[in-house]
């Protein structure tokens, strides 16, 4: 804020409170002169018309009094011409961002350091003023504003307090409520022969459970068995095209004794019962059943747990053959299917799928999706690659490729390369 | 003087003693995208393969050639090549195409004038002045 003080000179104020304050009073001294051009102001016992000059000038005569004016009226009160020409652009007095940017000047700096010195200056008459306005502003500032704590509006969003509700549900520790159990595994399974053993577990699964008239969906409460429950439902097999309840075709008696106490918990009493109780029941059974434990995969305890404790495929192939016409039980199998694979079945294709093998064939084509490109589709054929006339490109054949196969691409390149018409 | 014959070396029949093809190789053009490539498609998945088999001596390439309608290409010993655009047609008809080309003797097509051609000499013999007649002059 320039003023004129008692002794003729021209004075900035730096406190831009003190300058709106003041804005309201004095409107006619509302012009603000340019902070580079502070240093050249002219002594005061030049005209007062002659308040700046530029720097070509001063160091020539006082300029004319005329030509003075018009400068005054450019350099007056718009500040530099980046600051005016950002008031253009944004369209108001007070556009967001930085007001110099540039940086700040030299002279700003070394402006800013003085403004003391010339506070003390301030003139008594204008001090007067400022008190006047300042009792004026207090009759309209609302009583919680404190009243002589300056207030300065933000022109950008930077050292704001943050506006709006800091205990959403991101901002809260995480509790109880938000932990989260996948009903699935949590890596989908992919190879042929663990999708095999999932639907194998499934029926047998589910077979034992009709067998012993249990609901049938309740066999999902038990995520995975123990390893040795695991290669009894392993070594059992099942007849084909036969019903689920006496499909069920035990090694020995042992095995079916075993399986059916440990069956007949799972739907009355508690998961971790069940979970402890079949390796102590089964451990006697269990070596029965290790004649084919050849192939079982030996694994070191650091690696993280393999799928079906290292099996790789399912001996019998009877359960593909296994109707899922009734609905409860095309549930309870899909349900416990997708519970021990990983994939989950889209509502039309639960509804055309009739037979166990359907339903592994369906997760097989998701796993391998057909080639969508007949290039690959031609590659895969094995009549096609048997016939060793046949040759299937996957890219367009172009002249290039021609030149190639002919054996005189090297020599047209070598030409264009003599020629530089190519690097 | 007892009348002789010409001697000629007997020129080589193409089908007397042996039979080449003509057709040498074929190139099978399509696009995946485009639906006049359909029947194309077609053709190569399921056709292709028992045509090359009955075909050994003809080379076959299939290669795309995207947003194009397809094509079937045949190059021949004489050095000529024949295309045919076999846009929006059926597998069958495009089988049919592939055996025109596959017989095809890679020449022009002539417009035939005559009823009758021969590639045999004239019965008649070449005319002698020393043959027939003895002509007083």
């Amino acid at each position: 804020m320039a003023r004129r003080s008692s002794d003729g000179s021209w004075k900035l104020f730096e406190n831009p409170t003190e300058n709106r304050k003041l804005g309201t009073i004095t409107t006619a001294a509302t012009m603000r002169p340019s902070i580079r051009l502070l240093n050249l102001e002219v002594s005061s016992l030049q005209s007062s018309r002659t308040l700046y000059v530029c720097s070509v000038c001063r160091q020539e005569t006082p300029p004319h009094p005329l030509l003075a004016r018009q400068f005054l009226r450019h350099a007056s009160n718009s500040g530099p011409l980046t600051e005016r020409m950002r008031r253009k652009i944004w369209g108001t007095d007070n556009p967001p961002g930085m007001k110099d940017p540039y940086g700040e000047s030299v002279l700003e700096k070394r402006f800013r350091k003085n403004p003391p010195k010339e506070q003390e200056e301030q003139p008594v008459e204008t001090a007067q003023a400022v008190e006047a306005a300042v009792e004026a502003e207090n009759e309209v500032v609302p009583e919680d504003i404190p009243v002589g704590e300056a207030y300065e509006p933000a022109t950008t969003w930077e050292g704001l307090s943050r506006v709006g509700h800091l205990g959403r549900w991101s901002d809260l520790p995480a509790s109880e409520t938000n932990r989260y159990e996948s009903f699935t595994i949590k890596k989908k399974l992919t190879k042929k022969g663990h999708l095999a053993l999932a639907a194998h577990q499934a029926a047998v699964e589910l077979c034992l459970m009709e067998s012993l008239n249990k609901p049938l969906t309740s066999i999902c409460e038990v995520v995975e068995h123990d390893k040795a429950v695991f290669k009894l439902l392993w070594g059992c097999k099942i007849q084909p095209n036969a019903k689920w309840g006496e499909a069920l075709v035990y090694p020995d008696q042992e095995t079916k004794d075993a399986l059916v106490y440990i069956f007949e918990q799972i739907g009355s009493a508690s998961e971790t019962a069940v979970a402890d109780e079949p390796a102590e029941a089964v451990e006697e059974s269990a070596e029965a059943s290790e004649l084919n434990e050849d192939a079982v995969v030996e694994l070191e305890s650091n690696s993280p747990a393999p799928h079906f404790f290292g099996y790789a495929d399912v001996r019998d192939k009877g359960y593909l053959s296994l109707p899922l016409n009734d609905l409860d039980t095309k549930f309870a199998f899909l349900k416990r299917f997708s519970q021990l694979s990983g994939h989950f079945f889209p509502d039309p294709t639960i509804h055309s799928i009739s037979t166990v093998a359907q339903t592994v064939e369906y997760v097989q084509s998701v796993v391998d999706p057909k080639p969508t490109k007949l290039a690959d589709y031609l590659s895969g054929n094995q009549k096609l690659q048997n016939t060793s006339n046949v040759k299937v490109f996957t890219k367009r054949q172009k002249r290039s490729d021609k030149d190639e196969e002919l054996g005189r691409k090297k020599v047209i390149e070598a030409e264009l390369r003599e020629r530089g018409f190519i690097e | 003087m007892p009348v002789q014959g010409i001697k000629a070396v007997a020129t080589a029949r193409n089908g007397v003693g042996a039979f080449i093809l003509q057709c040498k190789r074929l190139d099978f053009h399509y696009c995946d995208w485009a639906g006049s490539s359909r029947g194309m498609n077609a053709f190569l998945k399921h056709t292709l393969p028992s045509f090359a088999k009955a075909n050994p001596q003809i080379e076959i390439r299939v290669s795309p050639r995207p947003h194009k309608h397809p094509v079937i290409k045949g190059h021949y010993i004489n050095g000529r090549e024949k295309a045919i655009c076999v846009r929006n047609l059926e597998p069958e008809q495009i089988s049919n195409k592939a055996n025109l080309l596959k017989e095809a003797s890679g020449e022009k097509l002539k417009r035939t004038k005559k009823p009758i051609a021969s590639i045999n000499e004239s019965v008649r013999g070449i005319w002698s002045p020393y043959h027939g007649d003895n002509k007083t002059v």
